[in-house]
């Protein structure tokens, strides 16, 4: 085996780019954490709806599958608002039992609902840009994944800005903070909660374009694989947290890929938990967790 | 009380005898096949195609009267039963128990992954239920001896076969062709890389590519592999890590969801210009239309494709069923389904030389088995399973992908046999052989 820097610097450029499908995935899970303490199993699912909204939107207009992020990424948070109002709202505070078997509920309606629609026949996008490629160095890197890196990094700092800048994040992070004295300043918590869920879910859908854009396959049960590694990046990088969430994604997607290489693709998802494991030996809070959360 | 708990018990009594004699009746008015498909889960593109294909057969048989069984003294018609094994193990356990033992079929069809196989052969072995195997190509599930096999019944060609017909290809047509093409010496040997998914479907043709380069002692030197989880779509550092060694050809073992991201993520984002072979569960119209212009020139090795046929008698009987499939399904069929369509008929022919629907007398029909090939060209043109492991032997071949303009999409070409071949393989511009 080769071990050129060349081709090093080239896996960490794959992790790169799948660290940037974790983070927003990790992002808006612990968003919808954060806020409402609940465990959505069912949130890669609304990665799996972003991609085929991306495909309905691509077959009826044609437009850049990436600006089609401006339409999947809006629909699924009104999706989210709507699961968030009907069935997570109702049982919040009942107990941990009803939210997971409410998300588990939600996995299977949500692929057959998109079996029925699409058909579960693998659906893959093509990018504009596919052809094109930009040279850094001696690197040949396919323009798509730097764009799936710079829009992520751009959706990050609009989430960031949103959440620090506007009265509408600082109740947020006010409602994440402590619950009760932000419903004693006058914060309505639970539009903070239905908020955060639609958010939570719209990054999801984010990733959902981008993961279809970047020339993955994609049908109903897709969803599964991501959202396990997403609750192994969430636990890692610190319950709650979101730069807990990008540190922790960007560390998944960075292994895992190193992991392939070193040891072989059979070693890929065994070494999100080993290093899982590892982190909550070392610290059990996770990376940015604090004791209690 | 004593009175109404005796009328109970009278009624429950009636009750139960009635639905006995109603399944009594039911089993003689109809021959209940299980059918066992991946309908949901990752393999569920090829699970529709098994189910679909079964559904065709079944319904033409019907059409003629059904199966003329002796013992009754007249035709049955057959009936379908869905065992959806949900591409898992333990959705796989689950249906063919419920078939066996809920809906008491006399016979099962289809089966695809061979992890999922594996774990339901023994609930087949404990009941004796005659079980034709239209996938599963591991050798780990027809040369098994922990269970007793002998109700099974393996209508595909093993990874051995298949793996082997490919490995031959490589060594005797694609080596030649490659030195030739670069003014190489001739004993220079390929370069291959092996790209395999890590079950026993891909460690059983990762197995049999070193053994037929042993066997034939073929001038090809293996010079990277890697495994991968089923289900992976994300290939790119695997295939870095191939391109870093610098092969001849590349050599994968998938499934279809994984073939069309594994060629495109090579072509496209790891800049591999080699030639990609692949077995034959990919010869799917959807890996044509989903692989794009990134699969030109790739190999398959195949026995049906519904664009492809093989010089000789099979050619007109593939064309009737690619038709038949599209009218009653609006699509075309697969291997998968091409197999299982053909397994419904071999069940069928099995129970009426049986003359009897009594499982282990329909056994020992499909042990002496021998019915002209259909769809499939098999080995001496004739269905019959093998004395050791109860295989039936096809004649494999290799073909091209070559684009079609005129639909837009890649088309197989036959290029090896020479007996079954349509054209000349080709070797494009942009490729780049390897080197040391």
């Amino acid at each position: 085996m080769d071990l050129n820097p060349d081709v090093f610097i080239q896996i960490l450029f794959w992790g790169l780019y799948a660290g940037c499908i974790y983070i927003l995935l990790a992002t808006g899970l612990n968003l919808i954490f954060g806020v409402m303490k609940i465990v959505n199993f069912a949130h890669g699912e609304f990665l799996m709806i972003g991609a085929y909204i991306t495909l309905l939107f691509l077959a009826l207009t044609g437009f850049n599958p990436y600006v089609l992020l401006l339409a999947s990424m809006p629909m699924v948070i009104g999706i989210g608002i709507m699961v968030e109002r009907l069935c997570f709202r109702p049982i919040l505070g009942t107990g941990k039992l009803n939210e997971i078997f409410v998300s588990l509920g939600l996995i299977y309606i949500f692929q057959n609902g998109v079996a029925l629609i699409w058909t579960d026949e693998w659906k893959t996008i093509p990018s504009p840009f596919v052809d094109i490629t930009v040279s850094i160095g001696s690197l040949k890197l396919p323009l798509d994944y730097l764009i799936i890196i710079i829009l992520t990094v751009g959706i990050l700092a609009g989430l960031h800005i949103f959440l620090r800048k506007t009265s509408l994040g600082r109740a947020i992070r006010a409602t994440s903070q402590n619950r009760k004295a932000a419903m004693l300043m006058g914060i309505n918590v639970e539009r903070m909660d239905m908020l955060s869920f639609g958010i939570g879910t719209g990054l999801a859908a984010g990733a959902g374009t981008l993961w279809a854009v970047s020339g993955q396959v994609f049908n109903p049960y897709m969803g599964s694989i991501p959202a396990i590694k997403t609750f192994a990046i969430v636990i890692l990088g610190g319950l709650g947290s979101i730069p807990g969430a990008i540190v922790g994604g960007l560390l998944l997607g960075i292994t895992e890929n190193i992991a392939t290489f070193t040891l072989g693709g059979a070693w890929k998802d065994a070494i999100s938990f080993i290093l899982l494991i590892v982190v909550l030996i070392i610290r059990p809070t996770g990376i940015f967790g604090e004791a209690g959360e | 009380m004593n009175h109404k708990l005796l009328t109970a018990l009278a009624i429950l009594l009636v009750a139960a005898a009635s639905a006995g004699c109603s399944e009594q009746q039911q089993s003689e008015n109809e021959i209940r096949v299980g059918v066992v498909a991946s309908m949901t889960g990752p393999a569920s593109t090829t699970g529709k195609d098994i189910w679909q294909s079964a559904v065709l057969a079944a319904e033409e048989i019907n059409a003629d009267g059904g199966v003329f069984v002796q013992d009754l003294n007249r035709q049955v018609p057959i009936r379908l039963i869905q065992g959806d094994d949900e591409s898992t193990r333990e959705g796989g356990l689950k249906a063919v128990s419920k078939l066996i033992t809920q809906d008491d079929v006399d016979l099962l069809v289809g089966g695809f992954s061979s992890a999922v196989v594996l774990a339901h052969q023994s609930i087949v072995a404990d009941h004796r239920v005659p079980y034709i195997i239209s996938g599963a190509s591991s050798t780990a599930v027809s040369a098994r001896d922990d269970i007793d096999t002998q109700y099974m019944f393996y209508h595909r060609p093993n990874t051995d076969d298949s793996s082997g017909v490919a490995t031959l290809f490589i060594g005797d047509v694609l080596r030649p062709a490659i030195n030739a093409k670069f003014n190489f010496p001739d004993d220079r040997p390929l370069r291959l890389a092996i790209i395999y998914q890590d079950s026993p479907y891909g460690k059983g043709h990762l197995s049999a590519i070193h053994n037929t380069i042993e066997a034939h002692d073929l001038n090809i030197e293996v010079v990277a592999e890697e495994s991968f989880k089923m289900g992976e779509s994300d290939f790119r550092t695997i295939l870095t890590s191939v391109k870093a060694a610098r092969p001849d050809a590349v050599y994968a073992v998938t499934f279809l969801n994984e073939q069309i991201p594994l060629v495109q993520q090579a072509r496209r984002d790891v800049g591999l210009d080699t030639i990609f072979l692949t077995i034959e569960p990919n010869d799917d119209p959807d890996y044509y239309s989903g692989v794009g212009r990134y699969g030109e020139f790739s190999m398959l090795e195949s026995r049906f494709s519904p664009y492809a046929a093989p010089k000789g008698p099979t050619g007109s009987a593939i064309s009737e069923f690619v038709d038949k499939f599209n009218a009653r399904w609006g699509g075309f069929p697969g291997m998968m389904g091409a197999a299982t369509y053909e397994s419904i008929y071999i069940a069928a022919q099995a129970i009426e030389n049986a003359g009897t629907l009594d499982k282990a007398k329909v056994r020992d029909a499909l042990d002496a088995l021998e019915m002209p090939q259909m769809i499939e060209a098999m080995q001496g043109g004739v269905i019959a399973f093998s004395d050791d492991y109860r295989e039936s032997k096809f004649d494999l071949y290799m073909s091209q992908l070559i684009w079609d303009e005129s639909v837009g999409e890649l088309r197989p070409k036959i290029v090896w046999p020479d007996t079954l071949k349509e054209t000349d393989l080709i070797l494009p511009d942009w490729y780049t052989p390897g080197s040391e």
